[in-house]
């Protein structure tokens, strides 16, 4: 399992900033797990990894907390 | 001398800040007297370089800079360039931290300009985020005063939302106007940005005769080469400045890029005034009135030509190629 980047306080588009920082920093076939604080956040981010044709998993630990596996 | 002194007569200043152009120390009301050819219909252009760092929103950024209580955090402000550079040459004067966030496509001079004042630069996407869908410069600072993570290190004089923005036009520009042109002014045209300058020069103007009439001029595509300026029209309620005042405006009128830049550079050949596009723009506007009206009016000229020089590149290459080059 890999880094963990909890960007809980972050609000878009600042998480999304630093999301994208993590997964681009990754090798191929890395994982990184991101933990967002809000919906917009979730959205924007899953949006760009979407775009970008990445892998992404997801969990809701709890309201306003969600939990990404994203796989480069 | 004493350190506070300040003598607009003599020119001697204490503090490169006593430079910003107020009632005593007005920027340049120039005439315009061979791009327009309606001799009953005079224009004048309120020329903003002359403050002291370039541009209109000195003003702005000296009095927005003054009011916001700062403590130990850093200013950081979205800006197209000149209100970044303003702030930045003002809290580097007063030893304030400060940060800016840009639109990428701004000309560089601009972001070169801010580099060169140490302010770290931050370039956005304009769709960077669902939140403000066509500003991305705002979300992100948005974002920075909102995150628990960074609110408590940051400080946005959001000029947007500043009050200060649209008293810095009511208490100075307004009042520089109204004297420069001895009251006579019949019509007055400003671009919308965040809004400051045509609220506040528009309300202090009608206060002193209602009869004036204020004109606003917007890009006529939200996709535009114009920085500062906003297209209002079509925009969601809740992107609109909050400063705006609706009331002081009679009249909007849209312009293209192309015809802000051909006007932008006809002033420089007829004139000899060079001056940014949005200048450009608004004078466009004012040509357009002076083929029906008659009576004094004055244009904001926000800033001047040599900050786009990239810009202006571009369709100087045109023309150069359409003309054959040259010798």
């Amino acid at each position: 399992m890999g880094e963990t980047h909890d960007l809980s306080g972050f609000v878009c588009p600042l998480s999304k900033i630093k999301a994208t920082q993590a997964v681009d920093n990754l090798d191929e076939g890395e994982t990184v797990t991101i933990i967002l604080g809000d919906t917009d956040s979730l959205k924007s981010v899953a949006q760009e990894l979407k775009s970008r044709d990445i892998k992404l998993g997801f969990e809701q630990e709890d309201e306003g907390r969600f939990v990404l596996t994203v796989t480069k | 001398m004493k350190s506070t002194e300040l003598d607009h007569q003599l020119r001697v200043y204490s503090d490169i800040t006593q430079l910003i152009a107020g009632p005593q120390n007005p920027t340049p009301l120039v005439r315009l007297n061979r791009i327009n050819p309606n001799k009953d219909f005079q224009i004048y252009l309120k020329l903003e370089r002359y403050n002291p760092f370039g541009s209109v929103k000195d003003r702005i950024a000296a009095e927005m800079l003054k009011t916001l209580e700062i403590g130990d955090r850093t200013v950081v402000e979205p800006s197209s360039g000149n209100t970044g550079i303003a702030l930045a040459c003002i809290a580097n004067a007063w030893g304030v931290p400060v940060e800016v966030v840009i639109p990428e496509k701004i000309p560089e001079e601009k972001k070169v300009m801010l580099r060169f004042l140490g302010v770290k630069v931050t370039e956005t996407d304009d769709a960077l985020c669902p939140r403000f869908p066509s500003e991305g410069a705002r979300g992100l600072v948005d974002a920075l005063i909102n995150s628990p993570a960074t609110k408590d290190s940051y400080v946005s004089p959001n000029q947007y939302e500043n009050e200060s923005n649209v008293r810095a036009h009511y208490q100075t520009t307004g009042p520089e106007i109204w004297q420069q042109t001895q009251g006579k002014i019949k019509y007055f045209f400003a671009g919308f940005g965040t809004c400051g300058t045509i609220t506040g020069i528009g309300r202090y103007l009608k206060e002193q005769n209602p009869k004036i009439k204020i004109i606003g001029v917007e890009p006529s595509s939200a996709d535009h080469k114009l920085p500062g300026l906003k297209r209002l029209t079509g925009l969601d309620e809740e992107y609109i400045p909050k400063i705006l005042d609706e009331s002081v405006i009679d009249d909007t009128v849209e312009v293209t890029d192309e015809n802000a830049y051909d006007t932008a550079i006809e002033l420089a050949r007829k004139d000899g005034i060079p001056v940014g596009p949005t200048t450009g723009a608004i004078l466009y506007v004012a040509l357009r009135y002076a083929k029906l009206n008659t009576g004094l009016a004055v244009g904001i000229s926000p800033d001047d030509a040599f900050k786009y020089s990239s810009f202006y590149e571009h369709v100087l290459r045109t023309e150069s190629q359409s003309d054959g080059g040259g010798i």
